[in-house]
């Protein structure tokens, strides 16, 4: 990863979302990005050239755009029409960005176009994530990472974040899924967790 | 296996989104993104479609490179995803969604410009007060343009345009509905029923929730309110709004409410799948809900 002084930056075209440049460099900022917050917490698996991301997710493409500054290639799933068109724009000035207009529970809508992966990046604040990131473990290589954001509010506001998370670890592991980590965001997103994960 | 059947069993076929492979010959798809995107549609429903393998795809000779392989997915995989929007607008109409919120906001700035008006004009004339009979709408402004500074007319005018484009707005919207939501239109009408998509999240949305949701559609509060306290459910959401609900006594609201809920749902499925009026389903379901707000 690439820092400057102690910010976080990425190699890249500039001007996606209005980020802010230093030194020819993309900042990438842990409070606009749940992955930046991890990696200024000092954790998560570093992005390397020849990475190949499985990314659920992609929402506008802000993240996406900063992980394929990084990386060979980004598989960037995403079921909403809106944020597709922004998506698209992105991927326009990033050849390496593969939008998929697809619903991450459905991986069998995109398992012709998607390759192995070393990376699986999830960030879907859905109730139901756990099975979404069981259903698509069956991208990633045998050795590869998993790096889940968990947002305990998504799956029960009436329990209690630490709580939900435990389960959630649980459940996983029931899948086939083991959580080596488990780093909370605060203070960038408090009652976020992030799992980095492998297959067991 | 029969050979004489002329074609490979599709077995032993193994199908790429850039080639078929068949036995041990294969056939490569042409560069064309409208071919291939087709072709993905297609393997995407099938449960043996097969992660792609780059190194095949240059073995076969489909492309020279992994770059020029990852070049060829990523402006397919645009030309799919610009694709998907088109169609999904097609089914979803998101303008009528928009459309509608964009009425609702109107509402809320004329209520609150109109609001900041009359403070406005009292403190100009104090002996107006909000205890003697003030009119409502057009009347109150008329009344305040006299006797109120040039700035304050000048606003009372600006609200005078917003509402006769909110009148012209949401007669538009009482039309797309009929267009896009013939069913719901003609059970709650035109604007409730826009209403309804939009707090769903979409026609597709609304297709698919069971008519319990659809009842407190837009009582979010008052139903967490129950879901985590002791409170008594709601019993209607944006339905209130038609004037079989409002309109009936407040014991049998409840009742009117679910049942034209319930037949809101069946409406919301016929107005997404089949896309046409259904004008006997429309006849029973308004006797019905007719029936529902009469008196045992």
């Amino acid at each position: 990863m690439i820092w400057i002084g102690d910010q976080l930056v990425s190699e890249g075209p500039g001007g996606v979302y209005g980020e802010r440049m230093i030194q020819g460099y993309r900042l990438w900022n842990p409070r606009r990005s749940k992955l930046a917050a991890l990696y200024n917490l000092g954790k998560g698996i570093d992005l390397e050239s020849h990475h190949r991301v499985l990314y659920l997710g992609a929402a506008n493409g802000t993240t996406v755009s900063h992980v394929a500054d990084y990386v060979e290639v980004v598989y960037a799933v995403e079921p909403a029409p809106r944020p597709m068109q922004d998506l698209i724009v992105v991927a326009r000035q990033r050849k390496n960005i593969i939008p998929i207009m697809a619903d991450a529970r459905r991986p069998e809508r995109y398992i012709p176009l998607v390759e192995k992966v070393d990376i699986i990046y999830q960030d879907v604040a859905q109730p139901d994530q756990a099975e979404i990131l069981s259903v698509n473990s069956r991208f990633l290589v045998s050795d590869g990472f998993m790096v889940f954001m968990l947002k305990p509010r998504s799956i029960d506001v009436t329990r209690t974040p630490a709580h939900v998370a435990e389960e959630v670890i649980n459940e996983l592991s029931t899948r086939g899924i083991r959580t080596e980590e488990c780093v909370w965001l605060s203070p960038y997103y408090p009652d976020h967790a992030a799992l980095i994960c492998k297959i067991s | 296996m029969n050979p004489n059947e002329g074609s490979y069993p599709l077995l032993l076929m193994k199908s790429y989104w850039f080639l078929d492979r068949e036995g041990g010959t294969c056939h490569a798809l042409p560069h064309d993104q409208r071919i291939l995107a087709e072709r993905i549609k297609q393997l995407e429903g099938d449960k043996t479609a097969e992660t792609p393998d780059w190194e095949y795809a240059v073995k076969c000779g489909f492309v020279k490179n992994r770059g020029e392989y990852l070049d060829l997915l990523h402006a397919t995989a645009l030309f799919l995803a610009a694709d998907r929007i088109d169609e999904e607008s097609k089914v979803d109409h998101p303008e009528l969604i928009l459309m509608v919120k964009m009425l609702d906001e109107i509402d809320t700035v004329i209520n609150l410009l109109s609001e900041r008006s009359v403070e406005w004009y009292r403190a100009l004339n104090p002996e107006f007060s909000r205890k003697s009979e003030i009119p409502r709408g057009r009347k109150l402004r008329d009344l305040m343009r006299d006797g109120s500074d040039e700035a304050l007319g000048e606003i009372l005018d600006e609200i005078e345009q917003l509402t006769r484009r909110r009148s012209t707005l949401s007669m538009k919207v009482s039309a797309k509905a009929a267009e896009f939501l013939p069913n719901c239109s003609a059970l709650a009408g035109g604007l409730v029923a826009a209403r309804l998509a939009a707090e769903a999240g979409g026609i597709r949305a609304l297709a698919l929730m069971p008519g319990s949701a659809i009842q407190v559609l837009g009582a979010r509060n008052a139903l967490f309110c129950h879901l985590s306290t002791a409170s008594p459910p709601p019993k209607h959401g944006l339905v209130y709004q038609y004037r079989g609900v409002h309109g009936s006594r407040k014991e049998r609201r409840g009742k009117v409410a679910r049942v034209l809920a319930a037949k809101l749902a069946i409406a919301a499925k016929i107005d997404y799948y089949r896309g046409e009026s259904d004008p006997v389903f429309i006849e029973k379901a308004q006797e019905t809900i007719l029936n529902a707000g009469r008196s045992p």
